[in-house]
């Protein structure tokens, strides 16, 4: 019994990491209509560009925020330069040259990087124990991180103007049109904030564990089962496929041992597609 | 028909100022063409480098006291990327167009699983450092052999030293690679034989975090863990292990718990106390020191050795055969190398004792070089060291 | 350096399987698969340990490669009933994902990470180095039977009921296509091809190990594919020689960078490959050579579409 409580707690702290950059992907899938698989390489370069800030001495935040902003930014030009224009043929093209530019991305930090790995400079800490249960105290304030994240998001769906253009434009973009929003400009803050996002989930990855070219690669499954788990489109969606995912992922090591772990996102995605494909909070905008 | 002539012409030609030209000159048309194949790139790039230059070192000095029986060396390296796929392109490469006798040196045991077979099929023989247990059980007919302690040994004598500090509880942690279970099913029955238990788990050594892992290996209590993988992934377990609160020893691979490691690391009480272990080289030997001076290393790693042991055998076999090619090497390098003798740990004192028709056994930098009939060394030392305030400290050689 | 040529024809070919394979499924039917490199393993494997582990005959390995890569295409391909473009895209890729793990991990079946050598190679033994220069021949007659059946498919009214399920499905349904069934026997028929693909290479090479089937070359085949021209099988072979001319051009090129350590070359060589994908994909639509659609028979002939 400890041991499945031991990993339901290790799954809901991945979990919050993994909810991030799941959120990012389902917002952009929401307005942007096709499944961006360039994430992988994003997640990655958020990751290294919070690495060198934090290593050139800005704290967490200040680092979360270089991460955001290099991911987004990247995002939005690939999305305007490569993705964009490929969505008119269809979604299918714009996603296969998605997993091509997540390549590139994961080349152009190995060509700075190297394949080495490398873990941010922070000292490594005891856990604390409650009864049999372990939890690392840096565990628990990346996930703070996490949390609060996932909170601003919210309320600037909820909130502000942009937030709710965003989900008019993607509940009903001709409508959303016709009442002025402009659907150029929504099309870019949904880049430009999905990625963001990603780079940041990218880099509280690192900080829990460690970075090299392939920290994206590893998480791109369990991203796009998070976001089709809870309904594509679907922000909260997301949260919650994600909280299930990371803690399906840490109980099955139990029953199918350690090397299958990544495999439950994709069987997670078989029986979401076979049982219920608008997943769990259905298709809906946010 | 034109160019046939000129070719015959050429031919002719050729061979008159080749019988007419100095003994010298004879020895260059026929040289005796040995490879290193070894990963100058990719996860084993760290030991390739070393390996190759000591291999060139050792050809250069044979050819400057006139080379075996009077023909020169030529060695010929190439990089195997420490993947299959490229090693066996690189070894085709040197089977088919450098037609050399033996390559020497494959690193991974991949790389010498995918190019064994192309060795022993082209006749060449092949010399690995390689550790894998199911190497030597290939099908390679004689044309094999490996310095490197195989698991057997190595997981023996490593369990034997773990029981010495009072271990009876160990866990086995070792990542997805051909080791991985012949390393838990030794390891189990050096335990139960000591009167202890055992437990393992293979894991995946492309993660970021093992707290799962970590998190079984403590359920089983042990007051004593092999981290048998490799420096990215040991880097990683070090600091769950540490963070899960574990106080026990822990013992790893030499070559994976090194300098980088506990630079990466960063904090010393994460790696205080840690036990690693390596074949060891022959301490004190004139053979060592000479791999000193060669690969311009003050502690030479245990794979530069062996390369050094590779080339001297190869070269001597072949001198004892008077004969230049893999199969002559195959049925002469244990002539060479044990059975009793003159003992020589170079390949000069060697090429004379052997020109001089004397018996020799070679006993070389990484140990005594006596192989058995499937290729493997009967045995070796091991070095034991400890980390102790973020510098490894010699715990004793056995 | 003839066997240096004799060797990237011979992987060309191979890659021309796969490419013909690919292109009937995303210009026959508009399905993607980027499983290729799984479906590649399952072939492979399943040829590699008929011929070592149970000593059968190269032919059997072969026949029995195609049955199990169509039989994973099967399974996939019901195993998401609905097949939505985008859906499928992703199974196929994590169907990629959890072969390379079975691969590694599934030691008594696979040997793991060790992976297959000794993989019998026809009268290997007897050609030594010759058998490069024969078995070139062997791949490409293997390659046109293929592209043989291919084209047929592609001519007859089954391949225009493909093509009319790519272009709308629902209409196609409406007309009384069994859509789901042609799906499913396009996509089988695809893997099966990606699977001889796979036994070809591991009787060539005489190796395979788990980390050599990786998503980089279902990269390779997309490139050849839209390069080539989706929808048209010749632009598929050409496709693969022009990948493989790119490939080997990269290494060279990039040897001559100086400065460069032997990661970053490897880096420079994928990302080379990834962005000319991208750039394919968007300044060439239509690939090399377009697709040709046979005109539908003329009504008097009484020609059933």
């Amino acid at each position: 019994m400890d041991l499945v409580l031991q990993a339901v707690v290790n799954g809901l702290v991945s979990g919050a990491l993994l909810a991030v950059p799941a959120i990012g992907f389902t917002a952009m899938f929401a307005v942007l209509r096709f499944p961006n698989f360039s994430v992988s390489g994003v997640a990655t370069l958020g990751a290294f560009a919070g690495y060198m800030a934090y290593a050139a001495g800005l704290q967490i935040v200040g680092s979360l925020s270089v991460a955001f902003v290099v991911a987004g930014t990247v995002g939005l030009f690939l999305d305007r330069v490569a993705h964009l224009p490929l969505v008119k043929q269809g979604a299918l093209p714009a996603a296969i040259a998605s997993i091509a530019s997540g390549l590139v991305l994961e080349n152009v930090v190995r060509l700075g990087f190297g394949n080495d790995m490398r873990g941010f400079d922070r000292p490594i800490a005891r856990d604390v124990r409650f009864g049999d249960i372990r939890i690392n105290p840096q565990q628990t304030e990346t996930m703070g991180v996490a949390l609060a994240i996932m909170l601003l998001v919210f309320a600037a769906l909820a909130f502000t103007r942009v937030g709710k253009a965003m989900r008019a434009s993607a509940d009903n973009p001709e409508l959303a049109a016709l009442k002025g929003i402009r659907p150029e400009r929504v099309a870019m803050m949904a880049s430009f904030v999905g990625m963001g996002l990603v780079g940041v989930g990218g880099m509280l990855l690192g900080l829990d564990s460690s970075i090299d070219p392939l920290t994206g690669a590893r998480i791109l499954l369990s991203i796009f089962a998070a976001a089709v788990l809870g309904g594509l489109g679907s922000a909260p969606g997301a949260v919650l496929g994600a909280f299930l995912i990371g803690v399906a992922e840490e109980l099955s090591v139990l029953v199918v041992g350690s090397p299958y772990r990544s495999a439950v996102g994709f069987f997670a995605i078989l029986i979401v597609l076979s049982l219920r494909p608008r997943g769990l909070l259905g298709e809906r905008a946010f | 028909m034109m160019n046939a002539r000129i070719g015959r012409r050429a031919t002719l030609l050729g061979g008159v100022a080749a019988v007419a030209a100095p003994a010298v000159l004879r020895a260059e048309t026929d040289p005796i063409r040995i490879a290193t194949l070894t990963p100058l790139t990719g996860a084993g790039g760290a030991y390739g480098p070393a390996m190759a230059k000591v291999a060139a070192a050792v050809v250069e000095e044979v050819n400057k006291s006139g080379g075996v029986l009077g023909r020169k060396v030529v060695l010929v390296s190439e990089d195997d990327q420490t993947n299959p796929d490229a090693g066996v392109r690189a070894a085709r490469k040197l089977i088919d167009v450098d037609k050399v006798a033996a390559i020497l040196g494959t690193w991974a045991s991949s790389v010498t699983t995918a190019v064994a077979p192309l060795c022993w099929e082209n006749k060449t023989f092949l010399c690995t450092v390689s550790g894998a247990d199911t190497i030597t059980q290939l099908p390679h007919q004689g044309y094999l052999v490996r310095t490197q302690p195989n698991t057997v040994l190595q997981i023996t004598r490593t369990g034997g030293f773990l029981v010495g500090l009072g271990a009876r509880k160990i866990f086995t942690l070792v990542p997805q690679t051909p080791f991985a279970k012949s390393s838990i099913e030794i390891m189990e029955g050096v335990a139960r034989k000591a009167g202890g238990s055992h437990a393992g788990l293979i894991y995946d050594d492309k993660k970021t975090t093992y707290r799962t892992e970590v998190d079984q290996a403590l359920r089983f209590a042990p007051d004593a863990i092999l981290c048998a993988g490799y420096t990215p992934d040991t880097i990683v377990l070090l600091k769950d292990l540490y963070r899960a609160g574990y106080k026990g020893k822990i013992i790893g691979q030499a070559y994976a718990i090194n300098r980088k490691l506990i630079e990466q690391v960063g904090q010393n009480e994460v790696v205080e106390g840690v036990y690693t272990y390596a074949p060891s080289v022959a301490e004190g030997s004139n053979a060592l020191e000479r791999v000193k001076k060669m690969s311009g290393l003050a502690s030479p790693d245990p794979y530069t050795s062996q390369v050094y042991d590779h080339v001297n055998m190869v070269l001597m076999a072949m001198a004892a055969a008077k004969a230049f090619n893999g199969t002559a090497i195959r049925d002469n390098i244990r002539k060479v190398t044990q059975g009793g003798g003159k003992p020589v740990d170079n390949a000069i004192d060697g090429l004379k004792a052997i020109a001089a028709a004397e018996k020799v056994d070679y006993t070389g930098a990484s140990g005594p070089c006596d192989f058995d009939d499937k290729g493997d060394i009967l045995d070796c030392k091991f070095r034991y060291e400890q980390i102790k305030a973020g510098k490894p400290v010699l715990v004793k050689i056995a | 350096m003839a066997n240096y040529l004799l060797f990237i024809a011979t992987i060309g070919g191979i890659y021309g399987l796969l490419a013909l394979g690919l292109n009937l499924i995303w210009g026959g039917t508009g399905m993607v698969n980027l499983g290729l490199a799984g479906f590649f393993a399952v072939g492979a494997y399943a040829s590699a340990l008929a011929t070592t582990t149970a000593h059968l005959p190269i032919p059997v390995g072969w026949m029995l490669a195609l049955i199990a890569g169509g039989g994973a295409g099967l399974v996939v391909v019901f195993s998401t009933t609905r097949l939505r473009e985008d859906y499928l895209a992703i199974v196929t890729l994590g169907f990629a994902e959890v072969v390379r793990l079975a691969a590694s991990n599934e030691i008594w079946l696979t040997r793991g990470t060790d992976g297959i050598s000794g993989i019998p190679g026809p009268w290997k033994a007897t050609l030594g180095p010759d058998f490069n220069a024969v078995y070139l021949p062997i791949v490409l007659a293997v390659l046109a039977v293929v592209f043989v059946l291919v084209r047929r498919i592609d001519r007859s009214p089954y391949g225009r009921a493909l093509r009319a399920i790519r272009e709308d499905a629902q209409v196609a349904q409406v007309a009384g296509k069994p859509v789901l069934r042609f799906k499913a026997q396009a996509f089988a028929l695809s893997a099966a091809i990606a699977g001889l693909a796979g036994a070809l290479y591991g009787h060539f090479t005489s190796y395979i190990a788990p980390d050599l089937f990786l998503p980089l070359i279902t990269i390779y085949i997309f490139l050849s594919v839209a390069a080539g021209g989706i929808g048209n099988p010749t632009g598929s072979l050409v496709g693969a020689y022009l990948l493989m001319t790119l490939l080997e051009s990269a290494r060279f090129l990039v040897e001559f960078i100086p400065y460069v350590t032997a990661v970053q070359r490897a880096a420079l060589k994928e990302l080379l490959i990834a962005l000319a994908l991208i750039l394919v994909l968007r300044l060439m639509p239509r690939g090399l050579l377009p697709e040709r659609i046979p005109r539908a028979p003329s009504p008097q002939t009484g020609g059933k579409s």
